[in-house]
């Protein structure tokens, strides 16, 4: 095969890690061929352990193929001579931003790459002065890089792959800490700069609908090829479910309606948002003889005891100065799903630490109507109580893991409140069930196991201790869809069972579809409290700074397009679960058109 | 919890110290060093503290960082205090009971030596952490032992290695604060109980700790091989260090303090 100067042809390629020898169950990659243009923007897909990180790391000759070889633009990744113009050429962004600044200030991280491919001064310096420029940190350029935000380490990694000068830019996970808005910035400037630079542009990702920004997509499942085609193709497959990925919202929905009208939607349908309200809008007649499943379960009337009442709460970390929240007045119901949203850094895990009395409160109170009787976070003798009664547990609680064996790691907090061996076996075992986890991981090292199930053990160590509120911090964060859909599985089981349950989150999707109520906070003040319709339509979501939920906005869309056809359709409110969401629209136009003969 | 800790960490500000070359500041550092170490009589150690807080004027340092750098090592400076107190057996009787016997030697010898502590603390603080970044300082040391190359001794990743040190310092702080609240919320208790059960306490979050290091040190390394790193040969420097005059200037200043210090406690003796 003649090389090909302008893709990068990835040739049957396998890869294992550790020792050489290959064993068919140890294969990261497995066979993938594929082939990606020059100044193309490839997603690549899969599920947790597809072997997508893997890839990147072939590339950037990180790692070199076991069998199959590697070319990119025309040179072998396996030839010595070539390895460090390769690398050169390529420039990888990880997902977690502290664990790749190497630099204490802003400017001496971004020149770190330069520098070691020995570029002399003053190209050097004007190379970093473009980088931080281009990636918008030109004024903090001076600043020290551990007191920057996430999304703008994010940048900083950004610019620091710019000052390499490469032809292809790697994204590994690169969004998956970031909050939507801050998620979107860092898009439009990664997309903005592969066309002025014409980059080719690989992306890694969990989200779908960042795959749906990308020319072309590639899935990956198990370490082989599993899909491959323009987005359009690959989320119009009925494979997806099964390779642990899921269709955007706004496509599910649309899906959901074609199904019942008994309609079709053509790949092509899926072009773009427009195509898809057409073709919807061609389903019309269908819907007024279609039969409409009744999905639309009355959530039951949350009940209006308060289990948790907070007041007047402010902290401050640094004496006054600044306040990390600010007369915070909130009521927790019993039973119900609250959740808190809000951007990055706006207080909602200081709020969260006050909830089970880690931290005192420095003004204010809460008090939490426990079946111990009412205890307060601002007495210091009702702690033990309240960390008993309220269980918290932090975002990517998997790293706080421990113990020898999965079973001591759940039992920790049962054994520190003075539990007996009786008392603890069955409560384990109830705690391992409720998430999930078989009885044999319990007496595995909580350190072997996959990240989705660390995360369940320490949920697990939590929930042994029986909590009445359970208090999470982004529980989903980090996972991938179907990881996702677990655990917010888990949380309504828990809601079925009685556990009142606080969520911190920023993914507004979820949110919509999972919480009794939303309660949205932005520098530290609460903006909004009210149920989730309430939220999206007073406009109290764009003030916290926070993006519609995808499929709010697009059913809007939808909507109003279906309402020009059929003027007098009554929609009613936007349901946030996309079949629920189908069958109310198909049952409004429905309505709508029978009314009119 | 821990958000005050500021060992080792840099204070941005634009000032004449932060402005001087790091290798400058390493040699003054060495001759601070020295003249702590010499100076005895409380009119000489009078004399440093001037200077000292002179230097901190000179370095823009607010006297509330300059606290926070010393507070967390407070401990030591009793502890060695009251060690040296019980245990320096020279000199005038005091108190005496049973082992216990206090002598005047004793205490002035002891409070000398909590003094230079405190002294060594606020030098390494104020010419050394808190003026200069981790990379410069790595930098700094990487030329003054460049000699040592000669013998095969591997300067630039030794440097290297404490620069990344130094960089890790708040977030592993971060990180354990974050594993302590989490271990907090399961019944852990730091506070309260004997001391044995307490240091045992830290054990659990030692373990997090140690496992999720391993963890960043591995994705590090990767990040930096992905940006080409391969080792001090052939690299370029953004910043290359460059002695001014000013450097010469504030060398030769701040060693005439010291050694004038230095002076005035002979003299007295």
């Amino acid at each position: 095969m003649p090389e090909d100067k302008n893709s990068i042809l990835i040739d049957n390629v396998s890869f294992a890690y550790g020792s050489g020898d290959i064993s068919e169950t140890s294969l990261a990659l497995d066979g993938v061929s594929y082939s990606i243009p020059r100044g193309s923007y490839t997603a690549v897909l899969g599920a947790n352990g597809s072997g997508k990180s893997t890839l990147a790391r072939l590339i950037d000759v990180l790692e070199i193929p076991d069998n199959g070889r590697i070319v990119v633009f025309g040179s072998d990744t396996k030839d010595d001579s070539l390895f460090w113009d390769i690398r050169r050429s390529c420039a990888l962004v990880f997902q977690n931003p502290d664990n790749q600044i190497v630099g204490t200030l802003v400017e001496e991280d971004t020149a770190f790459g330069p520098e070691n491919m020995g570029i002399p001064n003053p190209e050097l310096a004007e190379r970093v002065e473009n980088a931080l420029k281009e990636a918008g940190l030109y004024d903090l350029r001076d600043r020290e890089s551990a007191s920057l935000s996430g999304g703008q380490k994010q940048k900083l990694a950004i610019a620091g792959a710019l000052a390499m000068r490469p032809d292809i830019l790697i994204l590994d996970e690169a969004t998956a800490m970031l909050d939507p808005i801050s998620r979107d910035e860092f898009l439009d400037l990664v997309e903005d700069m592969r066309r002025k630079k014409d980059l080719t542009l690989i992306t890694i990702t969990h989200d779908m609908s960042e795959a749906i920004r990308c020319d072309n997509i590639v899935v990956l499942s198990k370490g082989k090829l599993a899909m491959q085609g323009k987005p359009h193709e690959i989320f119009s497959s009925g494979k997806l479910g099964k390779l642990g990925l899921k269709q955007p919202e706004n496509y599910a929905l649309c899906y959901q309606i074609a199904q019942i009208t008994g309609c079709e939607l053509k790949p092509s349908d899926l072009m773009s948002e427009d195509s898809l309200i057409k073709a919807v809008i061609k389903m019309i007649p269908r819907m007024v003889s279609a039969y409409v499943p009744d999905l639309d379960i009355n959530k039951p009337e949350p009940s209006s005891e308060v289990i948790m009442k907070i007041e007047g709460l402010s902290m401050s970390y640094d004496r006054g100065a600044t306040k990390a929240i600010s007369d915070i007045d909130l009521e927790v119901r019993r039973g119900e799903i609250l959740a808190i949203c809000g951007r990055s850094g706006c207080g909602k895990t200081t709020l969260i630490t006050h909830m089970n009395a880690i931290f005192m409160p420095q003004e204010g109170d809460i008090e939490i109507h426990s079946k111990h009787g009412v205890l307060h976070t601002s007495d210091k003798k009702d702690k033990k109580q309240i960390r008993q009664t309220v269980g918290l547990v932090f975002q990517y609680p998997e790293y706080q893991l421990f113990e020898e064996t999965v079973f001591k790691d759940i039992a920790y907090g049962l054994k520190k409140a003075g539990a007996s061996a009786e008392e603890i076996k069955p409560a384990v075992l109830e705690a391992a069930q409720l998430t999930g986890l078989t009885e044999d991981v319990l007496s595995k090292s909580p350190f072997e196991l996959s990240g989705g199930q660390k995360r369940r053990v320490a949920l697990a160590g939590v929930l042994v201790m029986k909590p009445e509120i359970l208090v999470l911090d982004e529980p989903a964060s980090g996972l991938d869809p179907r990881g996702r859909d677990e655990m917010f599985k888990i949380i309504s089981d828990l809601k079925a069972r009685g556990t009142t349950i606080v969520i911190v989150s920023h993914n507004m999707d979820e949110a919509a579809r999972n919480a009794d109520r939303i309660c949205a906070i932005k520098d530290g003040r609460i903006i909004h409290t009210g149920v989730p319709t309430e939220f999206f339509l007073s406009g109290a979501c764009e003030e916290t700074g926070l993006a519609r939920p995808v499929l709010n906005v697009f059913a809007d869309k939808l909507r109003n397009a279906l309402a020009r056809e059929v003027p007098n359709a009554d929609f009613g409110d936007i349901n946030f679960e996309s079949s629920i969401e189908a069958a109310n629209i198909v049952r409004a136009i429905r309505k709508a058109v029978k009314q009119d003969a | 919890m821990l958000e005050n800790v500021s060992i080792g960490r840099y204070y941005k500000a634009d000032s004449i110290l932060h402005r001087t070359d790091p290798r400058v500041k390493t040699i003054l550092y060495i001759v601070y060093l020295v003249a702590i170490f010499m100076i005895k009589s409380t009119p000489a150690l009078a004399a440093l503290a001037a200077t000292v807080i002179l230097q901190a004027v000179m370095a823009k340092i607010k006297p509330r960082v300059l606290w926070e750098t010393i507070k967390p090592l407070l401990p030591i400076a009793i502890l060695i205090l009251v060690i040296n107190i019980l245990t320096i057996r020279q000199g005038n009787h005091i108190f005496a009971w049973k082992a216990i016997i206090i002598t005047d030697y004793g205490i002035t010898r002891a409070i000398l030596m909590a003094i230079r502590i405190i002294f060594l603390i606020v030098s390494t603080s104020i010419l050394l952490t808190l003026t200069t970044t981790p990379l410069k300082l790595c930098d700094a040391l990487e030329k003054l032992f460049a000699p040592l190359n000669y013998i095969k001794v591997p300067v630039h990743d030794m440097a290297m290695m404490m620069s990344i040190a130094l960089r890790f310092i708040p977030t592993l702080l971060e990180e354990t604060d974050k594993i302590m609240k989490a271990q907090i919320s399961r019944g852990a208790d730091y506070d309260t109980g004997s001391f044995i059960n307490r240091i045992k306490g830290y054990v659990t979050v030692l373990i997090p700790l140690f496992v999720s290091s391993f963890k960043r040190a591995e994705d590090l390394a990767t990040a930096m091989d992905a940006r080409c790193y391969s080792g001090g040969a052939g690299r370029t420097k953004l910043h290359p260090l460059k002695i001014t005059k000013t450097d010469i200037l504030v060398g030769l200043f701040l060693t005439l303090l010291a050694a004038l210090n230095v002076v005035i406690d002979l003299s007295l003796r």
